[in-house]
């Protein structure tokens, strides 16, 4: 629980070879900013250097697509502002802020559900990979999945994942939008990781992974996600089923355990990372601990009930996603006709609600073509096509951020922002890979 | 004969144990308007499953004390504070605050922040319960954080005591510091004088945090993450 930011980082968006020329300058320059000029007169000049620089020299993409355009070329667009804005360290940030408020790397932005563009960057990379088996497909999966690997070597604790990380010695004002969870690493000096890992982001990393080991990785980068898997969900059952922070207490969303009261979803979420994890270890102590919770906790009766459909404002979009990322493994890795039942009751149960929605959100309709692919029921018709067709992620814009100041103060500066499109790219190579996508659109 | 003296001593002991009840519900203070009464005693205190600080369970003891019903709204802060701004229709919902508002509140009200023992026994009674209304959850329990009304849920369960929305809703500061509970031998750097033990939970988190033994911490004055209000109590003169 850290807090007090006395960081007003304000950043001057060079491009990387500019920047290291003018490095030095600038290191002057800020040295006589210092020691010459007030703390306001300092922000007021950095901001205006910054938004000078930001006219000058931007280095994001800023090559938007057209709504018009077919969708495999605003899947390259996206693809393409993926790469060059939100991209830090294989990582991928669901939202990343311009200069004045951001850096000249997409560093600032935020953090608190990093893993789950991330995986979906991985698992589109994947798709993408067995689809095309270009190998610069798969470099660029590697260094996405070396970065859920970082998530857990800034922690200092096998098996321990971070929600997210970045390079910084000393806190930025951005920390400020999650839960006051930011850590310095111990083993990676000079990173920052932010903590207290959610159930989502569990689901995250198992469907991540467990799609690269399935599509991309080769025998070396499989042991390499065996491993990592092997030691995050062993974790979770040394702690009872919890995921647990550095303090030792349970994280705010973590929380599986079968002696704690917890959401029917959690327990559908566990049940999938477990059969992830002992398909691609082999190990018998995940088989074992998922039949524990089967058995003694009944918790595939949980799966079934895990979709609340009434009242039906209750209903959640975003537990769906979750739900469908398990399913779309258990259903494909169990054998046991008795489960398999319960799973297909619970899929039965979520598309009573999928099949009339509006599909406002990109993860909607991926959550329909997993139900194509797990049933193989033709349910793309004429207006779901033309859903898939026109999908569409992204927003940019601008918004007031307000920054905590050295004096203790807040002040207000306006500055871009840009949203992920990571899900949409995902359900591209997805639907490409299962054939319910056509190249040609 | 022996029906009579059966019916007289029958007769008897049901004066005696009338009498019992009416000194009894006679010495019962009554409470403040909007407080409830919490008789001294023992309860069971802690959890086997919860978190490291949550154990060892185990007796604890309270003097008798009064607690608010509800949690302090935003419309009763602001009689205190007339700077406190409360949102337009929002006037019955928990207020937000630091603990040191909380604690210059409860002053300004003649109250005081509960214990830590005080809030789990209001919350959980004598036996050991899991939420304040049993063992099971159910989401029309509870109020969703702090956007419905005070004992807005669709069930409306009590506490043994009488109060609302101990389990959910916002949090709660207590007057405590964040220490171990004593026989616990875990480590936590957390332990000291630098973090209050806020309660109760917000419906946000995993229902597990809305248990009546959790405990969470937090430094006095960081609002901006958590929503945490309070209720008080007073001591029974």
């Amino acid at each position: 629980m850290e807090s007090n930011l006395p960081i007003n980082q304000v950043a001057v968006p060079f491009s990387k070879k500019v920047a290291d020329s003018l490095i030095a300058v600038f290191t002057v320059l800020s040295l006589i900013i210092q020691y010459t000029m007030t703390f306001s007169t300092r922000f007021l000049f950095l901001l205006s250097a910054s938004m000078v620089s930001l006219h000058v020299s931007a280095q994001r993409v800023d090559d938007i697509p057209k709504k018009s355009d077919p969708l495999h070329l605003r899947v390259e667009k996206f693809d393409k502002l993926m790469m060059g804005n939100h991209w830090n360290e294989g990582a991928f940030l669901q939202q990343v802020f311009f200069p004045p408020a951001g850096l000249d790397e997409p560093i600032i932005g935020q953090y608190g559900d990093c893993l789950d563009v991330t995986t979906e960057m991985l698992a589109a990379y994947s798709y993408k990979y067995a689809i095309t088996k270009n190998p610069e497909d798969r470099k660029i999966a590697d260094q996405i999945f070396e970065a859920v690997a970082t998530m857990e070597k800034v922690t200092g604790v096998p098996g321990l994942m971070a929600r997210g990380f970045y390079k910084s010695d000393k806190p930025l004002w951005h920390e400020t939008l999650w839960y006051p969870e930011w850590h310095n690493s111990t083993t990676m000096p000079g990173y920052r990781w932010l903590g207290d890992l959610s159930s989502d982001k569990f689901t995250s990393i198992f469907y991540g992974v467990g799609t690269y080991w399935e599509f991309c990785a080769d025998e070396v980068q499989k042991q390499q996600a065996a491993d990592l898997l092997d030691r995050f969900v062993g974790r979770v059952i040394d702690d009872n089923f919890k995921l647990t922070d550095l303090d030792g207490k349970m994280t705010l969303w973590g929380n599986f355990c079968p002696n704690l009261p917890h959401q029917k979803l959690n327990s559908l979420k566990v049940l999938a990372g477990l059969k992830v994890t002992y398909h691609i270890t082999g190990k018998e102590r995940f088989n074992a601990a998922y039949h524990m919770l089967i058995d003694e906790y009944h918790y595939d009766d949980h799966v079934v009930d895990a979709k609340i459909l009434f009242p039906k404002e209750w209903r959640q979009v975003g537990d769906d996603y979750h739900a469908a990322r398990s399913l779309y493994f258990l259903l494909r890795l169990e054998s046991d006709n008795d489960l398999l039942i319960k799973y297909r009751m619970s899929l039965n149960r979520h598309w009573f609600d999928w099949k009339d929605w509006a599909y406002s959100w990109p993860s909607n309709i991926w959550d329909v073509m997993v139900y194509q692919v797990l049933t193989g029921e033709d349910v793309f018709n004429d207006e779901r096509t033309q859903v898939v067709k026109d999908m569409w992620e992204f927003d940019r814009g601008t918004r007031e951020f307000k920054i905590p100041q050295q004096d203790g103060s807040i002040k207000s500066v306006k500055a871009g922002y840009e949203r992920s499109s990571g899900a949409m790219i995902r359900n591209y190579w997805f639907g490409r890979y299962y054939n319910i996508i056509d190249p040609s659109w | 004969m022996v029906a009579i003296k059966f019916n007289m001593r029958s007769f008897v002991s049901l004066v005696l144990v009338l009498s019992a009840y009416v000194s009894f519900a006679q010495n019962k203070p009554t409470p403040p308007e909007g407080m409830v009464y919490v008789p001294a005693g023992e309860f069971i205190m802690g959890s086997k499953y919860g978190d490291p600080d949550e154990r060892p369970v185990h007796i604890a003891t309270t003097e008798a004390f009064f607690i608010d019903k509800y949690e302090v709204s935003n419309a009763e802060f602001a009689r205190f504070d007339p700077k406190f701004e409360v949102p337009k229709g929002k006037e019955d919902r928990a207020a937000i605050v630091t603990w040191s508002q909380a604690n210059a509140y409860a002053k300004w009200a003649g109250k005081r922040l509960p214990t830590e023992k005080e809030w789990e026994k209001a919350a959980r009674g004598t036996d050991g319960r899991t939420f304040p209304w049993g063992e099971n959850y159910d989401n029309t329990y509870v109020v969703w954080d702090q956007n419905d009304s005070r004992g807005g849920s669709i069930a409306k369960p009590e506490s043994p005591y009488g109060c609302y929305d101990m389990a959910g809703s916002v949090w709660e500061w207590t007057a405590d510091w964040y220490k171990p509970y004593p026989g616990n031998d875990t480590p936590m750097e957390q332990y000291g004088e630098k973090y209050k033990v806020m309660r109760g939970g917000s419906n946000f988190n995993n229902y597990s945090f809305i248990r009546t033994s959790h405990r969470y911490y937090l430094e006095p004055e960081e609002i901006s993450a958590y929503p945490v209000g309070f209720r008080c109590v007073k001591d029974v003169e």
